[in-house]
């Protein structure tokens, strides 16, 4: 019997692919399995959706996540699941490549939809070109795999009383990777995926200090502050959390306010679904304009005050 | 000593590609080619390894003859060998088979370290990389954001970047890295290291002197551009302009 | 390779540029070509249009090989005003048998094709290089800085194109000031080669050339282009810049609006544009031309000014060409002499002044002053569309006699007949 497999970091992923899992299983009469790190995970896991729970063995403490790389790929090379979906967060998109890898299949990775064509074959979407298209494949090997963000499916709901196995699966070797240091990421309050209202300031913003501009405009205006990549990769000035695009965050906000973004194709790509974007930029070329219903051609540092003090006065605030 | 390979692509450049919002399809007439933004930052990478530390930099890619000029690129930001690994039938290669193909030849090269960037510009599969480590059976640290070799043990202190925090990890070489934009900012060639380039040797692979079969497992049935339906309003500075945006925002509904 | 010194630097890998280093590394020396654009051309537009005997004459039958467009079968110029337009268009099928009159050509592709031909010949191309500054030993140049690099030569040749640092650099040229230069703006607009066929009516591989006059440009001194491409149009506007400063109009939105031209609009209906470039034309002709020659350097192309701008019409490609040519000549006879000094580079000049660079410039020299004339761009579209339309025109009305209806236009367009007579004569003398 086909079987579609699950693997991820975390339990939210995992309920998430669990839910995408059952609705592919309905259409090929597959049974689903998801990899625990916990066994405590299993039954909330079966509830979920999964028909079986294989349980990962612990790691030494100085083992990385991908460590399980060679259980994994082992417990596939055994069982031939017809279809591999993993979360893709960093980890697991290096895990998915590898075990693609040593399984010689192909791999979905940014896979941003799935589905059964009338062949039953897993049809899967992701894009190219930093999101200037969207290329659909197909995977004429097997397993079919896909490596999905995070957030690309809602998560399961649970079903009362489901059956399930459980299988514990074999320790994990030594490996070459030794983890002598871990800094757990402080998590940031703001969640710019959920803001009504996004202001996204680009490297056209030149002092740390400037974005208290952009600050104030999102107070003004009851919303978020995110970025550009740049300016939380290079240079560091807001957190990783709140930057936009193919390789960030994806917003739908109402409203998208872009100061001094330029608007390359793999930051729209992760603003494209904003309701409305308004987008100020002194280069009347910038490809932001393109994006955006109302362009602001200008000095952001001359545009946003007199911007902020129109909405105080339009919002009376 | 240190012998590194950095492993680069040629990509046309996606600021150039257009569409066709009527029938969706991507328009590639005028489009410009360019190394990979971040595989800038892997060739930055192992040659400032090399300034450190001595030893060689190789910069190797799998492309189609035509993409030569890439060459004269790539050696100009510093590695003093090239190597060249083309046929004809590479063009729309997929991750899986750029890396069987980097590992035919890479296999028979003397290296201790291979440095990737993170993704490609254009299918930023963020695969080739452990594909490829797994394919040479060396292990890997993907997402590194910074990079230190230890001469004496001849291994690697790797700092990843991951979404649930920072990870610092030790490894033996032989070893692969993927590396973030922000490891470094890559050099802009100056004229003499341009000068330099075209004199630096390359060596061609061709199909026919590397082992193995390279055949896809993915096959594409459809690419449509994304598009997007806005107004592309334009306005000045000026405090009149200023109000129009306001109510503008204000009809649509979006502020309150 | 720190005291590398070259035979000859040519700055700048436009068509002057590429064809100096080209004749120049075909007699064997050991020339330099530097480009600041990542690739030779990808910084570069023009109209759209090549008048082929320049470079015909260096690589004969350059077409073969050449990545051009279309060879221009059809000429077409328009004159708009409001709701009417005239055009004289007139097509020489002479023209494009070989040796072809003139191509319309893409620059990124040309222009790397042509540098490519100087680094076949064995010239060493630097791309992706800014030269910002010139080596000086009392009072000779003896090569080019480039950041931190300094490499030297016999002699440079500045063929960086219009408002030339180098030149300047040298002393040799100054500044250009707004009413020097003119903004082009141009957009490539995709469209099927069938289709360009069908709507320029034009066979097959031919092209057309289309030049606007009058609404354009808001009656600003300059017109409008459209150049037929293979499946692409060439769509533009050149405009003297001190016109456009005073009139504040974004150039850009002057192109929409043209685009939206209904007399132009039908022409690239449906099409998608799939390029947008802009730069600057010289415009003064030998007006503002530099000195030509210095100590171990020499100036060709829209460098020295060589281009012919008659507001609607631009040309400076085949002077360029020809201005390279001339610069190797001289190169390579100053080699001999091993003089590279002012008079060791004199024969420059007379080759120019024999070749028709300068006839054509000298020619045209009173262009840019009766260009000047804003009754060109305003009131005689609107004359000349004025009066045709009335020939047309059948509505009951009693008929004139031609000459009542050229006095009734002109009185209209508030144009006194002297004016009329001296404009129709300086005119026909000077384009
Ligand atoms: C594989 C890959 C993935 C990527 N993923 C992402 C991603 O997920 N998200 C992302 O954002 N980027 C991503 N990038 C980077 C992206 O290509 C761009 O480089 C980046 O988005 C540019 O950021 P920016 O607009 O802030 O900076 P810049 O490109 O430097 O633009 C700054 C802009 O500000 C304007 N400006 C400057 N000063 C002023 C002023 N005073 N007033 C008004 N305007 C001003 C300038 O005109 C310019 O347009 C990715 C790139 C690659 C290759
Ligand atoms: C809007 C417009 C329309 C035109 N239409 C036509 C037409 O239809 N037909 C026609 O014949 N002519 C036309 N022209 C004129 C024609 O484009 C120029 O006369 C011609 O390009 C001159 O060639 P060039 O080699 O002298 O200069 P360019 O073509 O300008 O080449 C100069 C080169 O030098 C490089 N460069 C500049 N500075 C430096 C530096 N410091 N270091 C290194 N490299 C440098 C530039 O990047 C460029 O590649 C038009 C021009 C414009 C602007
Ligand atoms: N054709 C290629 N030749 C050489 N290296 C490549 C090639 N394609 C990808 N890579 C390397 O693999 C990395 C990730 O590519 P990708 O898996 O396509 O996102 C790139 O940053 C390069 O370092």
């Amino acid at each position: 019997m086909a079987e579609i497999w699950i693997f991820a970091e975390n339990r939210e992923q995992t309920l998430e692919l669990l839910n995408a899992g059952r609705s592919l299983a309905g259409g090929l009469g597959a049974k689903v399995a998801a990899f625990a790190l916990d066994g405590k995970l299993a039954e909330e896991y079966i509830n979920h959706g999964a028909d079986e729970v294989l349980v990962l063995p612990s790691l030494a403490e100085d083992q990385p996540l991908e460590s399980y790389v060679s259980v994994i790929a082992e417990e596939a090379r055994r069982e031939k699941p017809d279809i591999f979906l993993i979360g893709g967060t960093q980890r697991g998109k290096e895990m998915a490549a590898r075990i693609a890898a040593r399984l010689n299949t192909g791999l979905c990775s940014g896979c941003t939809a799935l589905r059964l064509d009338e062949k039953k074959q897993l049809v899967m979407e992701r894009m190219l070109f930093g999101g200037a298209a969207v290329q659909t494949v197909v995977c004429t090997t097997r397993p079919q795999m896909a490596a999905v963000p995070p957030r690309t499916f809602e998560q399961a709901s649970p079903a009362k009383g489901r059956e399930g196995k459980v299988r514990e699966l074999p320790p994990v070797p030594g490996t070459p990777v030794t983890v002598v240091k871990r800094t757990p990421k402080v998590r940031e309050s703001v969640d710019v995926t959920e803001a009504k209202i996004v202001v996204c300031v680009g490297r056209g913003v030149e002092k740390k200090e400037d974005i208290a501009l952009a600050r104030e405009l999102a107070q003004v205006l009851g919303g978020e502050v995110g970025c550009s990549r740049p300016v939380a990769e290079e240079l560091q000035w807001l957190p990783e959390d709140v930057y936009i695009g193919i390789s960030g965050k994806k917003i739908k906000p109402e409203l998208y306010i872009g100061v001094g973004v330029a608007g390359q194709i793999q930051h729209v790509t992760g603003m494209r679904d904003s309701k409305v974007v308004l987008a100020i930029n002194r280069d009347e070329n910038a490809p932001i304009f393109d994006a955006a219903d109302y362009g602001i051609v200008g000095d952001l540092y001359d545009a946003v005050p007199k911007l902020i003090k129109e909405l105080r006065n339009a919002l009376k605030i | 000593m240190l012998n590194t390979i950095a492993c680069f692509k040629w990509v046309m450049d996606e600021a150039d590609i257009k569409s066709d919002p009527k029938t969706h399809e991507l328009i590639f007439d005028r489009v410009g080619y360019k190394i990979s933004d971040y595989d800038r930052n892997a060739i930055e990478e192992a040659v400032r390894l090399q300034e450190k530390h001595g030893g060689t930099v190789v910069g190797v890619t799998v492309a189609p003859p035509g993409a030569k000029q890439c060459l004269k690129d790539a050696l100009s930001r510093g590695p003093e060998k090239a190597c060249f690994i083309n046929d004809q039938s590479f063009t729309d290669l997929e991750p899986g088979q750029t890396a069987s193909i980097l590992a035919a030849a890479v296999s028979k090269m003397e290296y201790d370290l291979i440095i990737c960037g993170e993704g490609s510009s254009d299918l930023y599969a963020q695969q080739v990389g452990p594909a490829l480590a797994e394919k040479l059976g060396i292990p890997c640290a993907t997402y590194v954001n910074k990079l230190t070799y230890v001469e004496e043990e001849n291994k690697i202190i790797a700092e990843r970047k991951l979404d649930d925090g920072i990870e610092v990890v030790c490894i033996q070489l032989p070893a692969l890295v993927t590396v973030l934009p922000e490891i470094n900012t890559p050099r802009i060639p100056s004229l003499k290291q341009v000068l330099g380039a075209a004199k630096k040797p390359v060596d061609n692979i061709g199909l026919d002197s590397l082992e193995g079969t390279f055949s896809p497992c993915l096959k594409t049935t459809g690419i449509l551009a994304a598009t997007m339906e806005r107004r592309r309003l334009r306005f000045g500075t000026e405090a009149e302009d200023i109000r129009k945006v306001v109510e503008a925002l204000l009809k649509e509904g979006v502020i309150a | 390779m720190g005291e590398e010194k070259f035979a000859a630097i040519v700055v700048g890998a436009g068509p002057a540029g590429s064809t100096a280093a080209y004749l120049l590394a075909k007699e064997g020396l050991d020339v330099l070509l530097i480009e600041k654009g990542a690739a030779p051309g990808s910084k570069n537009m023009f109209g759209g249009r090549m008048y082929s005997h320049a470079l015909h004459k260096i690589i004969p039958g350059f077409w073969e090989e050449a990545p051009v467009e279309r060879p221009v079968a059809r000429e077409i110029i328009t004159f708009l005003s409001g709701d009417r337009s005239v055009s004289m268009n007139c097509q020489d099928l002479n023209w494009v048998k070989p040796p072809y009159h003139s191509f319309t050509l893409l620059r990124a592709e040309f222009d790397a094709w042509l540098a490519s031909k100087a680094e076949e010949a064995g010239a060493m191309l630097a791309c992706g290089i800014l030269v910002d500054d010139l080596l000086v030993e009392n009072g000779k140049v003896v090569g080019i800085r480039a950041g931190e690099d300094e490499m030297f030569a016999d002699v440079v040749i500045a063929a960086d194109g219009v408002n030339s640092i180098i030149a300047q650099k040298a002393g040799l040229a100054r500044m250009f000031s707004p009413h020097q230069v003119a903004t082009g703006v141009k957009q490539v607009i995709k469209l099927s080669a069938e289709e360009i066929s069908r709507r320029f009516q034009v066979e097959g591989e031919n092209g057309a050339a289309q030049l606007f006059v009058g609404d354009c440009t808001r009656g600003m001194r300059g017109g409008g282009f459209l150049y037929t491409n293979k499946s692409t149009v060439s769509l533009g506007l050149v405009i003297t810049a001190s016109e456009l400063q005073k009139a504040r109009y974004k150039i850009s939105e002057l192109v929409e609006d043209f685009k939206q031209n209904p007399h132009v609009s039908p022409l690239i209906e449906g099409g998608e544009v799939v390029e947008y470039s802009a730069h600057l034309v010289p415009e003064a002709g030998l007006n503002m031309m530099p000195q030509l020659c210095g100590d171990g350097i020499l100036v060709a192309g829209d460098a020295a000014g060589f281009v012919l701008n008659l507001g609607y019409i631009v040309r400076g490609m085949d002077f360029a060409v020809a201005s390279g040519e001339a610069a190797a000549k001289t190169v390579l006879q100053a080699r001999k002499n091993s003089n590279f000094s002012r008079q060791g580079l004199g024969l420059y000049e007379q080759l120019l002044k024999q070749s028709f660079v300068f006839r054509d410039l000298e020619a045209y020299r009173k262009a840019p002053g009766f260009m000047e004339n804003r009754r060109m761009f305003t009131a005689y579209p609107q004359l000349a569309t004025g009066l045709l339309s009335e020939v047309f025109t059948v509505d009951g009305t009693p008929p004139v006699h031609l000459l009542g209806k050229i006095l009734s236009q002109v009185r209209e367009n508030g144009v006194s007949l002297a004016q009329l007579a001296g404009d129709s004569w300086k005119g026909a003398r000077i384009l």
